[in-house]
Order: C-alpha cells, then sequence, then structure tokens
C-alpha cells in the first residue's frame, strides 16, 4: 500500500484510500454569515489511528469542528489537513475525492427513509462510482461487493432490501455506519453518533466504532457530550467551550473536575449515559 | 482492510414484489399503446424546434407595439370578467356550500347541494358560456356568469372542507350557548373560517384570469377573443405582444395575490387543508 | 349607599379595555373591493356591461337548453368512442412525457436538490412564464403553427402538465425533511448522484401522485381542446354546439365526467398502496 494518492485516475473513479490519515487543524477559525464565532483559533494535531472524542455543550462548536475535517463547513481562517488532502484548499471535485476517504456518521442517522438499506449504503460509493452508473443506478460487482460486506460487518446484511424506514435507531445508525464504511476510508468522523440512541444502543454503537478503530485501524473522531462514553471509549479528549480547546489529554483518567472545566458548570447526571 | 477482504458475504436476494411487476409492467404497456394508437405524424416533432424558432422570431423579433393600447383594453376587460366572475361565484359558493358541510346543514340538503357541484365541475366552462350566451348573447357578462356559475363546482366544494376542517370548538361553544344555525355560522364558524375563504377567494381571482382568456375563444371578448382573431389571421407580430402581455398581467397577478394570501394565512393561523399554493 | 354603589359601577365600566380599532381596517378592505368591483363594472372604462334586463327577458332561452342537456340522447354514443379514445390516449401520453420531464425540473426547481440559486431560480422562473400562458392559448399558437391535430393537443398537455407537477413537487422537495443529503455530500457524491439514488426515492409519492393529478386534468382539458382544433372529444363538443344538439353535448359531458371519475378512483387507490 503505498502513501501517495494520485488524485483522479480515468473515467473519474478515486481509488480506495491507503489510511489510516492523521488530521491537522492550524489555527482554524470558523465565523458564520451571521457574524456568530463557531470557532476560535483552533490548532489540533491527531496522530493517524488514534480515537479522539470532542467533548463540549451543544454550541460549544464541536459540530462545526468536525465539519471542517471533511470541508462541509469551510474555515474562514486557517487550514485543514487530512492525510494528503489539505481539505480547506479544496473545492468541488478535489474536495468530493477528500470527502470520499473520509466516512462520517451523524446524530440523525441521515437516511434516505424512502430508500432501501442497500441503496443508502451505496451512497458511500458515490466518490468512487462514475456518474453515469449513478444515473441508471447500476453498482458494478465490486461496489455491490463493498456494500454488502459492510452491511455484514455491522450485521446489518440480512435487511439489505429493507426500506431505512422501516428500522430500529440502533439500526438506522449501523446503517449509516455501513455507509461510511463502504466508502473504504482513512479516517471516520462522528458527530453525537449515539445521541439518539437509548443507553444499550448506544454502547453497542460505540463498540462499533471502537472495532472500526481497532481493527481496521481507521482514525477514529467522535463528538460526544457524554462524559463516561468519552472515558470509556476513546484514548485522547479535546475539550471545547465557547469555540476554544480548554482541554486536551487522555481521556481515561479525565476528572469530573476537568469536566466541569469543559462544560463550564458543575457536572449533572445528564452528563453520563450509564449503563 | 484485511478483515474485510476475506469473504464476500452471500447477500439475500433481491425481493421482486409480483404485484409491483405487473402495476409496471401494466403502466408502460398502457402509455405505450397510447403512443402508438395516437395518429400523430411523429416526425412533424422534428420540425417543431425549426418552427419554434421561426413563429418565434415572427411573434417576438419585432412586436407590433402599436396594438399594445387595445391589448391592454382588452385585457382589462378579460381581469374584469374574472374579478365579477370570481365575486358571484365566491358569494354564490360560500352560500351554498356552508350549509351543505357536515356539521352544519342537515342530510337532506347536503347532498343534493353536493351533487349538484359534481355535475357543475364535470361541465367545462366553456359549455356553461355556450348555454349562457343564448341568454347575455356575446358579451363579456356572459363570460363573467360562466366564470361564476362554473367556479361554483370547484369553489363551493373548498368551501365546504374549509369548513369540515375547521376546529370544532367554537362552534359548540356557540351552540352551548343556545345559538341557533345562523347565529352558529356567524359567531361560531365564521371567525374561524373566514381568513381561509378570504384566501381561496383570491385564489378564484387567480384561476378566473387564465379562464377568462380561454373564454375569450368561444367570442365573449376580452384577450383571449383577440388572441385567436390574430392568430387566426396569422398576424404573428401583434401575437407575440399579446402573449407578451398575457404572461406580464397573469405573472403580476398572481404574485400580488399570492403576496396578499400569505399575509392573509399568516394573520390567522387556521389549520386546514392548504389547496391556496 | 346608592350613591357609592354606582361609583363603583361607573369605575368597573371604566377598566374595560376600550375595543381594538378594526375598523379603519375593514372600511379600507371593503372599499378598495367596492372601488373594484365598480370599475370592473363600468363599460366606459372597458369593463363588463352588466345586463340584467337581457336576463329577465332571456332567461327562458337559458332554461330550454338546461331542459334540452337534461335529457341526455344517448344515440350518439357510437360516434363518440373514436374521439373519446383520442382524448384517453392524448392524456396518457401527455401525462408520460411530462412525467419525464419533470423529474429534473423538479429537482432543479427545488432548494435542497439544487443549492445552486441562479439556476434554481432560472428554472423557476421559466416555469411561473409557462404557467400563466392558459392551456387554450398554447392550443390556439401550435395548431397555427403545426396544424389540425392531436400533435398540438399533445405538446400543450406536456407544456401544462411540466408546470403543474413541477411546481408541486419541487414546493414537495422544499418542505421535506432533507438530512440525507448532508450524508450524500459527505461521501463525496455529486449533488447529481444525491439526488438520483436518494431524493428521487424520497420523492416518488408526491411526484407519483402529482403525474395522476394531471392525468385526470389532462381529460378535462383534452376535452375543450378539440374546440381549436387540437384533437380529442373537444373536436365533437364543437360539432355539437354547432348543430345546437344540446341534448347530444350533455351526453359528450356525461361520458367524460364518467371517465374522470373512474381515473380519480383508480389514482386515489394507486395513491393509498404508495404510502
Amino acid at each position: 500500500m503505498s502513501e501517495t494518492i494520485t488524485g483522479s485516475e480515468a473515467g473519474g473513479v478515486a481509488p480506495p484510500a491507503s489510511g489510516p490519515w492523521p488530521i491537522e487543524l492550524d489555527d482554524v477559525t470558523v465565523r458564520y454569515p451571521n457574524g456568530v464565532v463557531a470557532l476560535k483559533n483552533v490548532s489540533l494535531s491527531i496522530a493517524a489511528g488514534e480515537m479522539v472524542a470532542v467533548v463540549g455543550l451543544s454550541g460549544s462548536g464541536k459540530s462545526t469542528m468536525i465539519r471542517t475535517v471533511n470541508g462541509l463547513v469551510q474555515p474562514t481562517g486557517g487550514r485543514v489537513t487530512v492525510g494528503p488532502h489539505a481539505v480547506s484548499e479544496l473545492r468541488g471535485r478535489a474536495l468530493r475525492e477528500a470527502r470520499g476517504d473520509i466516512g462520517m456518521i451523524f446524530q440523525a442517522f441521515n437516511l434516505a427513509d424512502r430508500a432501501s438499506v442497500f441503496h443508502n449504503a451505496l451512497v458511500g460509493r458515490f466518490a468512487h462510482m462514475p456518474t453515469w452508473r449513478t444515473m441508471l443506478g447500476l453498482a458494478s460487482a465490486e461496489d455491490r461487493d463493498m456494500v454488502m460486506r459492510s452491511l455484514d460487518s455491522v450485521g446489518m446484511l440480512e435487511k439489505v432490501w429493507h426500506r431505512a424506514g422501516a428500522l430500529s435507531g440502533g439500526q438506522k445508525q449501523r446503517v449509516a455506519i455501513a455507509r461510511a464504511l463502504s466508502q473504504e476510508p482513512a479516517v471516520m468522523l462522528a458527530d453525537e453518533p449515539v445521541a439518539s440512541l437509548d443507553p444499550p444502543t448506544a454502547h453497542a454503537v460505540m463498540a462499533d466504532l471502537e472495532d472500526i478503530n481497532a481493527s481496521r485501524g481507521l482514525t477514529v473522531l467522535v463528538n460526544l457530550h457524554l462524559m463516561d462514553l468519552a472515558r470509556q471509549y476513546t484514548t485522547r479528549m479535546i475539550g471545547l467551550r465557547a469555540g476554544e480547546v480548554v482541554f486536551d489529554g487522555p481521556a481515561a483518567t479525565a476528572t469530573d473536575a476537568d469536566f466541569e472545566a469543559i462544560y463550564g458548570r458543575p457536572v449533572q447526571a445528564r452528563d453520563r449515559l450509564g449503563e | 482492510m484485511t478483515a474485510l477482504a476475506v469473504r464476500a458475504p452471500i447477500a439475500p436476494p433481491r425481493p421482486r414484489r409480483l404485484a409491483v411487476r405487473i402495476a409496471s409492467w401494466t403502466v408502460a404497456a398502457v402509455v405505450v399503446g397510447a403512443f402508438v394508437g395516437l395518429d400523430i405524424e411523429w416526425d412533424k416533432l422534428a420540425d417543431l424546434p425549426g418552427d419554434l424558432v421561426h413563429y418565434g422570431s415572427l411573434m417576438f423579433s419585432d412586436p407590433d407595439w402599436s396594438m399594445l393600447p387595445e391589448a391592454l383594453r382588452q385585457t382589462w376587460r378579460s381581469v374584469s370578467m374574472a374579478w365579477l366572475g370570481a365575486l358571484l361565484g365566491v358569494v354564490l359558493s360560500t352560500m351554498l356550500g356552508i350549509p351543505a358541510a357536515e356539521g352544519v346543514g342537515p342530510l337532506w340538503l347536503r347532498l343534493p347541494l353536493r351533487g349538484l357541484f359534481a355535475i357543475i365541475r364535470a361541465v367545462p366552462e366553456v359549455v356553461i358560456a355556450i348555454i349562457i350566451l343564448t341568454v347575455t348573447g356575446l358579451t363579456p357578462f356572459t363570460g363573467a356568469l360562466a366564470l361564476a356559475i362554473g367556479g361554483i363546482g370547484t369553489h363551493a366544494k373548498w368551501t365546504y372542507e374549509t369548513v369540515e376542517s375547521a376546529p370544532g370548538g367554537a362552534v359548540e361553544a356557540v351552540r352551548a350557548g343556545g345559538g341557533g344555525l345562523l347565529a352558529t355560522i356567524r359567531w361560531g364558524l365564521w371567525p374561524v373560517i373566514s381568513p381561509e375563504l378570504a384566501s381561496l377567494a383570491l385564489y378564484r381571482f387567480e384561476i378566473n384570469v387564465r379562464t377568462s382568456a380561454i373564454l375569450g375563444l368561444i367570442g365573449v371578448g376580452g384577450i383571449g377573443d383577440m388572441l385567436t382573431t390574430y392568430t387566426q389571421h396569422r398576424q404573428w407580430d401583434t401575437v407575440g405582444v399579446l402573449i407578451i402581455v398575457v404572461i406580464v398581467v397573469t405573472m403580476t397577478i398572481d404574485a400580488v395575490s399570492g403576496a396578499i394570501r400569505r399575509r392573509i394565512m399568516e394573520g390567522a393561523k387556521v389549520r386546514g387543508v392548504d389547496r391556496s399554493s | 349607599m346608592t350613591g357609592a354603589s354606582s361609583l363603583a359601577t361607573a369605575e368597573r365600566v371604566a377598566r374595560i379595555p376600550a375595543r381594538p380599532r378594526t375598523w379603519p381596517r375593514t372600511l379600507g378592505v371593503v372599499g378598495v373591493l367596492a372601488v373594484l368591483t365598480a370599475l370592473t363594472a363600468t363599460p366606459a372604462l372597458g369593463g363588463v356591461e352588466i345586463d340584467l334586463g337581457a336576463i329577465a327577458k332571456n332567461w327562458t332561452n337559458g332554461a330550454d337548453r338546461i331542459a334540452q342537456m337534461l335529457t341526455p340522447d344517448l344515440s350518439v354514443l357510437p360516434r363518440t368512442w373514436q374521439p373519446l379514445l383520442e382524448t384517453l390516449q392524448m392524456a396518457v401520453v401527455g401525462a408520460a412525457i411530462s412525467a419525464a420531464l419533470a423529474i429534473p425540473l423538479s429537482m432543479w426547481a427545488a432548494r435542497p436538490t439544487n443549492p445552486r440559486t441562479p439556476t434554481r431560480m432560472a428554472v423557476r422562473f421559466v416555469l411561473n412564464m409557462i404557467r400563466a400562458v392558459p392551456d387554450l392559448v398554447y392550443a390556439t399558437i401550435l395548431v397555427a403553427m403545426v396544424g389540425v391535430g392531436a400533435l398540438p393537443g399533445v405538446i400543450t398537455l406536456v407544456l401544462f402538465d411540466v408546470g403543474i407537477v413541477v411546481k408541486l413537487v419541487s414546493e414537495a422537495i422544499d418542505s421535506a425533511d432533507s438530512a440525507y443529503m448532508e450524508a450524500g455530500r459527505a461521501a463525496g457524491g455529486t449533488q447529481t448522484q444525491i439526488n438520483r439514488l436518494t431524493a428521487l426515492p424520497q420523492t416518488w409519492p408526491a411526484y407519483v401522485s402529482q403525474v395522476l393529478y394531471s392525468l385526470e386534468l389532462n381529460v378535462r382539458i383534452s376535452a375543450i381542446l378539440g374546440l381549436v382544433g387540437a384533437g380529442g372529444i373537444g373536436r365533437l363538443i364543437d360539432e355539437m354546439r354547432g348543430f345546437y344538439r344540446y341534448d347530444a353535448l350533455s351526453t359528450i359531458v356525461l361520458e367524460i365526467l364518467i371517465v374522470v371519475v373512474f381515473i380519480e378512483l383508480a389514482s386515489n387507490i394507486l395513491r393509498k398502496r404508495l404510502r
């Protein structure tokens, strides 16, 4: 597996990423058109293969930060680099190819409810599929295999032809993970992946992410607002408050006092998921 | 990565639902049958882009703007027909539509009224105009009457649907206070439904603006009448002016009326079926 | 004591809040309506001459016509089959062509599926213009252009259908939840890929419902298209009107009613199935 990425090959099909990749944020600032500054001069360096939690209350800027990593939000200042991609400088096709190497899962799953599980997971092959194939709805044998294997790895293969809207919350998030895995990504982002799930399902999804990090070696960056999940599943924790990094250290040994500094208030029962 | 490459899992076969297949094939067959059965020289379609450019340039390259005053006069006549038709139609529809609503009028009144609306809906406005012109002649008045009567079919239906979808609390309160049918309508129903009815009335006017141009084709006057005449005489430079006038006037009326309707509906958040957009 | 109580009453009356003055607004609205009505009813200004005298004098003519229509002459039926079939064929072909055109156009006209404001506005503007021209005006001009027959009728129906289907479907896309878009974007998909694979199945029910509605309207419209020579059963209506055969006219109207009701029932069943 070589480290070089050639950008685009003939036919507009990007090769799978050879990961894992490091993530670099260099003095990143995001100011929204309405004047709100969501991120203030954030600099971070995440090594390849790390499993990192970003902790903060809602409005702390963690959602914005994770979106700068795949360019869904473009920073108004600073530089974001993921492996070989200078994401913050990319536009159009180059940006789409970079995104193809970065998987992402969302709090609300973001599935097309009326489409089948297969077609939702096939979304993960977009960057690898020529547009004419998508237009005809024809997946190549490799795309199909990739999707089936991803669904199998999250235990959703038998639901492959079900409608996404008919699944439970936990199943939906698994399909969303399969969608991201179908990309064959080098980096996995997760924006509050368990906030819409009940505690047992939440633990199962976090365990899936842990497994993706451990067995596939992907760099994982996950937004959380619950302290116990961060401690249990991640190795490093970054605390965000009002758009600034206020904590950066090992997750397992982070004290309640550290969390109080991140939250800016005493720790409450709702900051823990429990079992 | 290695874990992924080990095996290709056996996916369950994609289900093929027979009913869906039959339905798709039926639809396909009907469409193909219609295409084949239709007596159209489809090769004419190849000339169409050329025709469009040709006639388009005849109409719009040098429109005869000296016809503009007459076009505007005829447009005003059409809009007048549409307005009076809407006014009369809405008044009639409201008077007939409210008693036809469930919970307001008795069954022996509701059924015949609804039947009447259904019959009117089935008759094209043009046919209604053909009947009316034996009374009032080929005049704009005929057009206005045709729009009013033709409008009852759909508008009275919308009216009773609005009444039925209105929250019933106010009506019950007036009933409980001992109010009769008219009192119930005036004090229980009217305040709740009047914003939506006003919005629908404006929408009726918008529809009538388009329909009045159609009625012009049978000779009751207005912009449609003028358009038919000049098209039949193939005076394309005038037709161009008329089309521009129709588009500008219709879009302007739609925009103004739409803005007023939005204000009415925002002013009073009445729940109900939104047909108004 | 009476003095004191009357004072109390007066005080209470004084505390009733002043009734808000809505009458100026009401008066304004009524005034505008009255002036508009007066203007449109003034023949000297080009308005409509309201001739109640004619109604009083000639109402029996109308009553005769209605009486004739109430006794439909069924002997005309055999002559109606061919034009009725043509009407149905025109309706189906018009709906089918416009359905095909409406798929990309609705996607271009809605914000989630086409985030580019200039192209979206351009598509919407052109469609507003198409909708501003009444159907029979298209038919009249097209008959003059391509000659008498079903072709101008079909083109008219296509223009009309595209106008309404695209408007209603794009509004449905605008108002529906479109979080799945973000997932497609995060996976590196182009807008076209996202629209084809996820937005299309999401929009399908609204789309099919509107196409069926347009089919129903087509039958109604093509009943009158024949008046200007654009094919279908309207030709027969025009002929019967020319011969003052009102009893035959009502038979045709009745026939159209039955067909429309049948289509309405069939499409209601289809719509329910699609939910």
